[in-house]
């Protein structure tokens, strides 16, 4: 009896694990397309409205995937502090501090990374440009992040599934 | 009989509010090394200041009442170029990027016209290489020279000034004009004039009424974002970066002012635009460049709008005791002063 809770125990936690790491990749693509989407805001904001950086990051962060909303709430946050640090370095912070309770992965932190050494430095067309080359960017990222996830994610949910099982079989 | 208006305000206050000013809205926007380079500063240097200068590869440089300084790596003041701090080209991006909160694209009307108002109503003039676009400037690309402008608020610089300038039988305010050279002072007293006259003056049986302050150099009430970051009463409109002679028409039809205020006239439409104020029955406060009012009267404009007798009173501001000084106060219709 106790041997087969036991196996239960293995089983799921094998499972749960496969699903987790599933998870993950397909939580990736859709972060990005969120970012892609709240870059598309903060472009609208600069573009149109000439918003100040701070005004216009709070504004994406209210409007935009909630999941990706607390990188632009810290940067608005890390601006309005006055502490002498550009709007790049701001935006590098929340990066960091934003970076590791995402699924995003090093290549697409690099390309965020990009956008902050330019941000809020060059009139609106400038930085129009700079939003739509990092939309881009962010969109290749997204289409290859999609086709991991749908190849990834089954294999990786199989595997979790399968090698409980065969841990049971080993044990038992 | 000159005075300087400085002399109204305790010594001790002074030091320590220009110091709290400096800290409060001059060093945020300064990149940190410099900012701690001007921290260091003994208070007699601060209270002093009137302009911070950042040159690409030139030395730091303080403007003082009187005279320059720059400031060593080791944060003394010096008179030596060669120890001065130099700005480098890092200094003058983080310091743009400051001013600008981290949005040039948000200030491209105010580059095109070679100045920047930061909060507290300082304003931080900007040179560099411009880009025009059909002969006329576009933006200035790579900012090399920032001049950032101390804007001192003196309530109560008008004190002096004001018995003279209220009519002590029909209590209402004379038409006025400020002739003053650069930095004696001029935005200072016009913005407490105006500041008055919106409150009223209890001593002088003076009751506040509306002005309307067209301010084209967003000098006197130093907007940022339209909100007045000094103190012009409560009674104020405020038409910020607005063209003079359009902004008095548009107050004149819109706003009701009793008293419009402006700064610099000298041009042809704003002859036009004082006229016009003038049908309405609008009092009229305004500056001019100059020394006295012989040398102002040189320039076409103004001598018409003096021949035309629209100003009852005309103050003349200098430095012979300081910046600040009311040098003379002449009533326009017997041509006699009214401080001797």
């Amino acid at each position: 009896m106790l041997k087969l809770i036991g196996a239960c125990l293995i089983l799921t936690a094998c499972a749960n694990f496969g699903f987790t790491w599933a998870g993950i990749y397909e939580k990736r693509p859709r972060q990005i397309k969120g970012l892609e989407g709240a870059l598309q805001l903060l472009e609208t904001e600069i573009l149109y409205g000439a918003t100040p950086l701070p005004d216009a990051m709070e504004e994406v962060a209210l409007r935009c995937d909630s999941e990706i909303a607390g990188l632009f709430r810290e940067t608005a946050r890390e601006l309005r502090k006055m502490d002498g640090s550009t709007g790049g370095e701001a935006w590098q912070r929340a990066l960091d501090e934003f970076f590791p309770v995402t699924a995003l992965n090093k290549q697409d932190v690099h390309i965020l990374r990009r956008l902050g050494s330019s941000l809020g430095i060059s009139d609106r067309e400038d930085q129009a440009k700079h939003l739509k080359l990092t939309k881009s960017q962010l969109a290749a990222a997204a289409s290859q992040a999609e086709m991991n996830a749908k190849k990834s994610a089954t294999v990786y949910r199989y595997l979790g599934v399968l090698s409980g099982l065969l841990l049971v079989l080993v044990l038992y | 009989m000159a005075v300087n208006v400085c002399d109204t305000i305790p010594e001790g206050k002074k030091n320590c509010t220009m110091v709290t000013l400096i800290s409060r809205e001059i060093l945020p926007v300064l990149p940190n090394r410099i900012k701690q380079l001007i921290t260091e500063l003994p208070a007699d240097i601060l209270d002093q200041l009137e302009e911070i200068r950042l040159r690409q590869g030139k030395p730091l440089l303080l403007s003082l009442t009187r005279d320059d300084v720059m400031v060593t790596e080791q944060g003394q003041p010096t008179t030596v170029a060669e120890f001065g701090y130099v700005v480098t080209d890092k200094d003058l991006m983080r310091a743009v990027q400051l001013i600008s909160g981290s949005s040039i694209y948000a200030f491209e009307e105010e580059i095109k016209n070679g100045f920047i108002t930061i909060k507290g109503g300082h304003r931080v003039g900007i040179s560099g290489k411009v880009t025009t676009d059909r002969g006329r400037v576009k933006t200035i690309k790579h900012i090399t020279s920032l001049n950032i402008r101390i804007a001192r608020e003196i309530t109560g610089a008008a004190d002096r000034v004001m018995p003279y300038l209220i009519n002590p039988v029909t209590k209402k305010f004379h038409h006025t004009l400020i002739i003053s050279p650069p930095r004696c002072g001029k935005t200072t007293l016009i913005r407490d004039v105006i500041r008055q006259v919106s409150k009223g003056i209890p001593a002088l049986d003076f009751k506040g009424c509306t002005v309307g302050v067209v301010d084209e150099r967003s000098e006197i009430a130093g907007c940022y974002y339209g909100v007045p970051q000094k103190d012009v009463g409560f009674r104020t409109d405020v038409l910020d970066a607005c063209p003079k002679a359009e902004g008095m028409m548009m107050m004149i039809r819109a706003m009701g002012p009793q008293v419009i205020a402006t700064d610099e006239i000298g041009r042809e439409q704003d002859a036009a635009a004082l006229e016009e104020a003038l049908n309405a029955g609008i009092t009229v406060l305004t500056t001019a460049h100059g020394k006295d009012w012989e040398e102002i009267a040189q320039r076409p404009v103004l001598r018409y709008i003096i021949e035309q007798g629209i100003f009852e009173r005309m103050v003349t501001l200098g430095r012979s005791k300081g910046a600040g000084t009311v040098e003379d106060i002449i009533d326009v219709s017997s041509g006699k002063s009214l401080m001797r």
